[in-house]
């Protein structure tokens, strides 16, 4: 008994020798790297790499302390992260794998179909509570938000809300799935999501960042010729790498890698 | 209108009858629910193949083998050391204020809700002894969690062995290290393993203790060292359940691990039964 | 030798059942070390701090003015004991767009000045900055005092923002409310039915029954909680939504529903054992008397195992109020204080798990969240002890 126990730990512990490549970060990047990783397989049957979500904080934290290769974020370094891994003799890098547009989404039977920048801010810090005051039906307004010091809740938060903070108990999905799942069952619900989420159980409406006088549709080619406002790039950042995760990101920025990024819902970088 | 005596009772009983059907009802709904809708995806491609498609195709292979690192790690650290405290506690401690300490401390340990183990064993094992988020420390998170399972098991196996038996050794000359090893250990070994089984059953469905301490989103090749994270089957149902590109289509996957999950908590209940059944018929 | 022998295999025995007091010691340290640091954090997010023209009357901001500040919901100085002044918001990013990389000289060295400018030019200007670049011995700009977050901050504080910049707040009462009222209502519904299947399996079900219903009845123990919550997210929810007509499915009493199942197990094994421990001679003193079977059970047993009875549903509420994945699950999360039970909750285990992957090491958030850690470990705590006490009473009267 004991000794099996023991021979058991003795080829555990030899076992323990190579280490995977970690990617960490934001769980917007989350369903892209997954689906680059087994894209990535197919190339080279022997890639070792893990990817975890969290949050883009998290990553970058993760990243300064050395606890992942790799940081996924869907925010831009913030300046005292960068500080802080210059600091630790870290000088970052950057890249920029893909684009991400934020869809306002609401309940397909909702009225309303176009919203301004003013009017959002005002639904999710609170200002107004019943879509009639926006041109819908006389309905409770639930807008939903992901959790706290996700890159998509801040990235939120600093386009749309212009800095300021949510409304006080907003409702808080653990991840953007759940948005979507939510909104598609609660008839006055309001949420944003990434393009790639956006399904036909939900509604994505028109926005404009002119005070009404353009409303934008939420699509790709809007996207990408910049008349939709509501844009990011989704960044990788590392510190120094691997070959194995050179040639990973490498990959990402072929044109084979960059398929899967349009596959996913996200938008390519060219 | 007066109700009689025998009514009173007629109509108690039904009530109770009618609680314990409801009961039995929910179990069967929910078991009901997730055979019902797991059973169309279950294969063995479902079991032995890698995610693909962004997880709303292929199959669960990494959780299941992460799952089963994390229990045979936990158990591992967990099952010697349950067993050797139940063995003092029971054989060599007086009934004196450190046993009672240390049986209040086990009851502690086992009214802690299994999140502040997370939280714990991401300070300590995760961030102060640098295991990063690793097998390692996942499993001596989960350890933590069932040692009192462990212990408790162990403790009654030793309390069943009736005293004769270690008047008896002891009367032929054997010490006391001898008796424990050839006469109780032996004696008590079915109600031991009873413990282990239901802790492996435990240890697999755990989701809050390792969230901080060792899973990943993804992996596309097993783990090499331990040291390395991995998948778990719990995990891998919450976020199917909750995140991904297109909850609607990774559903089928979500039934299915979430009756992969169930067949392995019914199988070790089954197993413990059996184990339990077995010991009681040879007693007699 | 053979002494010898048996004094280290005592010793080695001895140690491995300290460990269990060693964890509980240990998880205690570690968590009140993390957690208690929140209450030495200032309210202003570690490394930065609020600077003011000297002009301004005002010396001192509480967490929340800095947040309805921040927010534009105060908008002028006099709300907060200043001048009569619109109140004019300057976040550090901004100093990138109004100079390049190149003007604020190499290693950001000129980027303090420049800073120091701004702040000069204007009375009624707020800025929020990295203290590492507050401009130093510069005439014209003062620092804002501001508190540290405090013990009636954080239990009694009816908002839980725990990323708002420039000023977190944790106030955690939403949080514990809602643990409560989920879990108490929990029990509530759990009652009858755990109790009920006790006395049915103790007392009338057959043998045959009971073999089948005992091990049905651990294997509901044994369901992982993550598939509970899946249950309650795609099967409980929508039912609560329809039945009761709400405009949302994930409220209290969804996760109430999905915690009486999980208790049950707890309750029925527990008062079951309870029942049946009632002496055979007092069942037989009041069958003798002429009582039947019902009034036996109401009259003699109950009473008789009511203190195992009342541990069984004090653990059954421990187990509910630590109950993580499912509760996250279908309880909608919303940090406010709840008016109904056919609302969002957001429960404190919900909240460690969905935000502690998030939080950075170190900082407040993270503090806050350990402390949660050691709210939640001392309910637990206490419900165990007394819930021991309890069924303890009835070992002495013996």
């Amino acid at each position: 008994m004991k000794k099996s126990i023991l021979t058991a730990i003795v080829i555990i512990l030899t076992l323990s020798g190579s280490y995977a490549q970690k990617i960490k970060g934001s769980d917007t990047v989350l369903p892209l790297t997954q689906e680059e990783i087994e894209a990535y397989k197919k190339e080279k049957p022997s890639a070792s790499i893990s990817v975890t979500g969290g949050g883009s904080g998290v990553g970058i934290t993760a990243l300064l302390n050395g606890t992942t290769d790799i940081a996924q974020s869907s925010r831009k370094i913030k300046f005292d992260e960068k500080q802080k891994l210059a600091e630790a003799g870290k000088a970052v890098k950057e890249v920029i794998i893909a684009y991400d547009a934020l869809s306002i989404v609401v309940h397909p039977s909702n009225k309303v179909s176009q919203l301004t920048r003013e009017q959002l801010e005002k639904i999710f810090t609170g200002k107004i509570t019943n879509w009639k005051e926006v041109g819908g039906d006389d309905m409770k307004i639930i807008p939903y938000s992901r959790e706290t010091s996700s890159g998509t809740y801040e990235f939120f938060k600093e386009s749309v809300l212009k800095n300021k903070n949510y409304m006080n108990g907003i409702l808080s999905m653990p991840a953007t799935g759940g948005i979507i799942q939510s909104i598609s069952q609660t008839k006055g619900a309001i949420g944003y999501v990434g393009f790639a989420y956006v399904t036909d159980k939900v509604k994505a409406l028109n926005v404009s960042y002119n005070n009404g006088k353009t409303f934008i549709e939420p699509t790709i080619a809007n996207a990408k010729n910049k008349s939709y406002p509501i844009v990011r790039p989704l960044y990788y950042y590392y510190t120094n790498l691997s070959a194995e995760g050179k040639s990973f990101i490498d990959f990402i920025l072929t044109p084979k890698g960059q398929n899967v990024v349009s596959k996913v819902g996200y938008i390519t970088i060219k | 209108m007066i109700i009689s005596k025998k009514t009173k009772e007629q109509i108690a009983f039904a009530i109770f009858r009618i609680l314990g059907i409801i009961t039995l009802g929910v179990l069967i709904w929910i078991l009901g629910f997730i055979c019902f809708n797991g059973i169309s995806v279950m294969s063995w491609d479902f079991i032995f193949s890698y995610p693909e498609e962004g997880m709303t195709s292929g199959g669960i292979f990494p959780a299941i083998v992460g799952t089963l690192y994390l229990v045979l790690g936990s158990i591992i650290i967990a099952f010697p050391l349950g067993v050797m405290s139940a063995i003092y506690t029971v054989e060599y401690a007086k009934n004196n204020w450190v046993t009672k300490l240390i049986r209040i401390m086990t009851n502690n340990l086992a009214s802690i809700p299994s999140i502040v183990f997370g939280l714990f064993g991401m300070t300590l094992f995760v961030n102060t002894l640098a295991f990063g988020d690793s097998i390692i420390a996942g499993s001596l998170t989960l350890s933590l969690l069932i040692l009192p399972v462990v212990i408790r098991t162990t403790e009654e196996a030793l309390k069943a062995v009736p005293n004769t038996y270690r008047t008896g050794s002891m009367a032929l000359g054997a010490n006391k290290i001898q008796t424990i090893k050839r006469i109780i250990l032996p004696t008590a070994f079915p109600n031991i393993i009873t413990g282990l089984v239901l802790s492996i059953g435990r240890v697999s469905g755990e989701t809050a203790p390792i969230l901080f301490t060792v899973v990943a989103y993804f992996l596309p090749k097993l783990p090499s060292s331990i040291f390395d994270q991995v998948m778990a089957l719990p995990y891998h149902l919450y976020v199917l359940a909750t995140s991904g590109t297109d909850i609607e289509k990774s559903r089928p996957v979500a039934y299915g691990t979430a009756l992969v999950l169930i067949i392995i908590v019914l199988l070790m209940n089954t197993v413990a039964g059996v184990i339990k059944n077995q010991f009681q018929k040879n007693k007699k | 030798m053979n002494k010898v022998l048996e004094k280290f295999v005592e010793s080695l025995l001895k140690m491995s059942s300290a460990v269990t007091g060693i964890t509980v010691l240990l998880i205690i340290i570690f968590l009140f070390k993390e957690g208690l640091g929140l209450f030495k954090s200032s309210t202003v997010e570690k490394g930065y701090t609020l600077v003011v023209n000297t002009q301004n009357p005002v010396n001192r901001l509480t967490s929340v003015e800095i947040k309805e500040i921040f927010d534009s919901e105060i908008e002028n100085w006099k709300d907060v004991g200043g001048s009569n002044d619109d109140i004019r918001i300057f976040r550090f990013d901004e100093i990138f767009t109004m100079y390049s990389d190149e003007e604020l000289g190499d290693g950001y060295s000129l980027l303090p000045q420049k800073l120091g400018e701004i702040i000069q030019s204007d009375s009624t200007i707020i800025a929020f900055l990295p203290l590492k670049y507050v401009p130093k011995n510069m005439s014209g700009i003062k620092e804002l005092k501001t508190d540290i977050i405090s013990i009636s901050d954080f239990f009694l504080g009816t908002t839980w923002l725990p990323t708002a910049t420039p000023s977190a707040l944790f106030g955690i009462l939403p949080l514990i409310v809602g643990t409560l009222l989920v879990s108490f209502i929990a029990i509530i519904i759990a009652i009858p039915f755990g109790v009920g299947v006790a006395i049915y399996l103790s007392e009338i079900a057959s043998e045959k029954v009971r073999k089948v219903m005992k091990p049905a009845i651990e294997l509901l123990a044994g369901i992982p909680s993550v598939v509970y919550g899946f249950f309650g997210l795609v099967v409980v929810a929508p039912i609560v939504q329809k039945v009761g007509g709400l405009t949302l499915g994930e409220t209290a009493f969804t996760g109430s529903l999905i915690l009486a199942i999980m208790a049950l197990p707890t309750i029925i094994t527990i008062s079951e054992d309870a029942l049946r421990n009632t002496p055979k001679a007092m069942r037989d003193a009041s069958y003798a008397l002429g009582a039947n079977r019902w009034q036996t059970i109401y009259k003699v047993v109950i009473p008789y195992a009511s203190s195992g009875i009342s541990a069984a549903i004090i653990l059954g509420i421990g187990r509910a109020i630590g109950e993580t994945m499912a509760v996250l699950m279908v309880t909608g999360n919303a940090a406010v204080m709840p008016h109904s039970l056919f609302e969002s909750v957001r429960t404190i285990p919900a909240t460690i798990a969905a935000e502690l992957g998030e939080a950075p090491g170190g900082g407040t958030h993270y503090q806050s969240l350990f402390l949660l850690g050691c709210v939640l470990f001392l309910i637990t705590l206490i419900i165990s002890i007394i819930s021991e006490k309890i069924s303890g009473r009835k070992i002495i009267k013996e």
